[in-house]
């Protein structure tokens, strides 16, 4: 009871924190923690899709599957905004199931060149058909989402504030379902085909089947990203998602580490604030990429475990202590 | 400086650059008007550009430029606004050629910095920073034309009408080699490849040279340029033709181009940093290469038509401390973007944006880098705030470039103008087609 009643209020001090966050920020810190928010679910749901064993290089392209068709279909057909970034979000996952057929004939390295291919196809498909995917140049002018009042406040969404809360309760929402995925007998099979394969098959699970349904419920949350990304900067083309950003969102994930749900979270607000906020204000500002590579070598030396091997390190010191304490109390 | 002077060992180049330099500055400080200089007076200058990544070349060198100018700027006393002088400073935010991160700097240049104009490379960051100009009214200038639109209402493009001086080389070529009669091409397949490439085809098609084949489109991520040049130069044509090719790019296809043994004429938007191309194959293979951007060391440009403030002297300052090899297309061109500023500064009295622009775009012509130039494009972009003019072309020889002449590009347009339009429309670079 008393440990729930902790894990509430940690739960709302955090919810409170991450409310009032922005207001403490400057201007383009606030457009910064937008597009933290938006790379938050990208990592995130990266995750579910390393969870079978499986490490794609085609994330982000498929992040841009929704990005494109969310703007299409608001921009063509006149969608409501939340509406064709779901419809995003579904297409982002048809399409991974589409490409799941010849993916899943291929594991381990094979799938990882065979997903690069994949999202190469796809990118340059949106580079050569101009009609309706704007070719090199992307499409441009795409509906934001619509402004409106809920009396207590004015979401006016071209304010980074604005859409920052929009962003957080899609990405909370998100990372609550993506949470519950992991925790179910789902999540834990995904683990078993990761781990066991062998014997998981032997235990008449479907290896295929499992793998194939991460990467289409990862590949679905990252569209939803991408369309989120795409109704806030108002453009996209081939490049925002191409083998670079791919790199970014690997460089989060390891250095943040995969054996927990924060992990990668943790890696991408720690090297986004350092690459965005710390080196810029630093003066370093073009010595960033040399910086982060730096660092990205290092955590890999002396931090294989990645980042969240130092949480898991303090909170197991703040646990034995705990049990120390404990223990001296009860002698007494 | 003199300390790392002695330090470094003192060479023929670095003592006559550093004394060109020191030259430059006095006759700065000389020649521009002086008047009464207020230290806490500043006006601020936003320059959001790529600083690192691929696209760097484009603005790195550009700030650099800006930054001699500043202080040759402040040395003889700032920016005259409203009989108050002001010192220029200038906010450099790296945008990475990221829209997203252009939206991020034009937020903080203008909602913190309080800057009053932003100087961009433009292309696909502008469309992140479109948003923010719209709300905000800020003045932005672009070195891409393409960006212009009947909606850019505060986007101007003062300085480099990318691609469409790029016709002015062809003509050249076609009056000074008419026996070259055919043709190849190769671009990234990017937005500034593409406008590029539909600009050579009008020029091609205007001199009478026959495109053996259709431009070769390679992928901007593409590093082995060896079967691109194999595929291109196979029909073994007059002429090759580069297009607006990034540095990246240009570098390893010329190598490719040495190598396989081509020995034909070569066209190109750019050669940034070509003594290191010319370093790489030989002088012999560069001779005669034409392009778009001249060294500012050039005697040409001391023409009394030109209008950029002592060019040797600039040239000579940015070699001194960047390297000579280290000179590009960018390097002056933001420089005389705010040329253009201060003059339409002064000339309003104020630095606001809407009076800047305004004071600018009186009379209908502006004092460009190379000449008096007309605020031209509603054809082409639907709005008239490029500054179009004379541009020069650029043929190394010697391994040095050298510009050969002047070529009107109004002139050129008013003859060919519809071949260009037909080109950009096939393209869907026309501004009515780009949304």
């Amino acid at each position: 009871m008393h440990s729930r009643v902790t894990n509430l209020a940690a739960f709302l001090g955090f919810g409170a924190i991450l409310l009032a966050l922005p207001h403490t920020l400057s201007f383009s810190q606030q457009e910064i923690l937008v597009f933290l928010t938006i790379n938050v679910l990208v990592v995130a749901s990266y995750r579910l899709l390393t969870l079978t064993g499986e490490w794609s290089l085609g994330h982000v392209v498929i992040m841009g599957v929704g990005a494109y068709a969310s703007a299409l279909l608001s921009k063509r057909l006149g969608i409501y905004v939340p509406a064709s970034m779901l419809l995003g979000a579904v297409t982002a996952a048809m399409v991974a199931l589409a490409l799941s057929f010849p993916l899943f004939r291929m594991k381990g390295f094979y799938f990882l060149i065979g997903s690069f291919a994949a999202g190469e196809i796809i990118r340059l498909l949106w580079k050569r058909f101009r009609e309706p995917f704007g070719g090199p140049k992307g499409i441009k002018k795409i509906d934001p989402m619509p402004d409106f009042d809920i009396g207590i406040y004015a979401f006016d969404f071209f304010e980074p504030i604005s859409y920052y809360y929009f962003a957080l309760a899609v990405v909370g929402v998100s990372l609550w379902v993506m949470w519950r995925i992991e925790r179910s007998p789902v999540g834990l099979t995904f683990h078993a085909v990761h781990w066991q394969d062998k014997l998981a098959e032997a235990s008449g699970v479907n290896v295929r089947a499992y793998r194939t349904l991460a990467f289409v419920l990862a590949s679905g949350f990252a569209g939803l990203s991408g369309a989120l990304l795409a109704h806030y900067i108002g453009t996209i083309n081939p490049n925002s998602f191409d083998v670079e950003q791919m790199v970014f969102v690997l460089t989060w994930t390891i250095v943040g580490g995969t054996a927990t749900f924060y992990g990668p979270i943790l890696g991408c607000v720690v090297l986004t604030i350092l690459n965005e906020i710390v080196l810029r204000e630093a003066g370093f500002e073009q010595m960033r990429p040399l910086i982060y590579g730096l660092i990205l070598i290092l955590s890999v030396l002396f931090m294989p475990k990645g980042l969240e091997s130092l949480v898991r390190g303090a909170l197991s010191w703040r646990n034995a202590g705990k049990k120390k304490v404990g223990e001296t109390e009860a002698t007494e | 400086m003199f300390a790392k002077m002695f330090k470094d060992g003192l060479t023929r180049r670095r003592l006559l650059g550093s004394g060109a330099a020191i030259a430059g500055s006095a006759a700065a400080a000389a020649i521009l008007p002086r008047t009464a200089f207020a230290a806490d007076k500043v006006v601020k200058i936003g320059f959001l550009a790529p600083l690192t990544g691929p696209v760097a070349a484009w603005g790195k060198p550009g700030l650099d430029g800006c930054l001699i100018w500043g202080e040759w700027i402040n040395a003889a006393g700032g920016i005259n606004i409203g009989g108050e002088a002001h010192a220029v400073e200038f906010v450099a935010y790296d945008n990475e050629y990221d829209p997203s991160k252009a939206r991020t700097g034009a937020t903080k240049l203008i909602r913190e910095d309080e800057v009053k104009f932003i100087m961009m490379l433009g292309g696909d960051t502008w469309p992140g920073a479109q948003p923010v100009a719209d709300r905000t009214g800020m003045l932005f200038s672009t070195l891409l034309p393409s960006d212009l639109s009947p909606d850019t209402t505060t986007l101007i493009a003062p300085c480099e009408v990318h691609p469409i001086y790029n016709v002015t080389g062809v003509e050249w070529l076609a009056d000074n080699m008419p026996e070259l009669k055919t043709a190849v091409m190769c671009a990234q397949d990017d937005a500034l490849g593409l406008p590029s490439v539909a600009t050579y085809l009008a020029a091609f098609e205007a001199a009478g040279i026959e495109m053996q084949d259709d431009p070769l489109l390679f992928d901007p991520a593409t590093t082995d340029f060896a079967p691109v040049v194999t595929r291109l130069i196979s029909g073994n044509p007059d002429i090759v033709c580069l297009d607006t090719c990034y540095a990246d790019y240009v570098h390893p296809i010329c190598e490719q181009l040495f190598q396989q043994g081509y020995g034909g004429q070569i066209i190109s938007c750019t050669a940034d940093f070509y003594q290191q191309i010319v370093a790489k194959t030989s002088e012999e293979f560069m001779e005669g290469f034409i392009f778009q951007f001249p060294d500012f060391d050039d005697p040409a440009l001391n023409d009394e038509s030109i209008n950029f403030q002592m060019p040797n002297e600039f040239y000579a300052e940015y070699a001194s401390r960047y390297g000579a090899d280290q000179w590009g297309a960018v390097s002056w061109e933001y420089a005389s973007i705010m040329d253009l500023w201060k003059a339409g500064a002064e000339k309003a009295g104020s630095a606001e944006p809407d009076a800047v622009l305004a004071a600018m775009k009186e009379g209908g012509t502006g004092l460009h880098a190379f000449g008096e130039a007309d605020w031209w494009g509603e054809d082409l972009f639907g709005i008239d705030n490029a500054l179009v003019g004379n541009w020069p072309i650029v043929v190394i020889e010697g391994g040095k470039a050298t510009i050969k002449e002047f070529r009107s590009i109004p002139e050129w347009y008013a003859k060919h103008g519809e071949l260009l339009k037909k080109h950009m429309s096939a393209y869907g670079q026309m501004w009515d087609q780009r949304a």
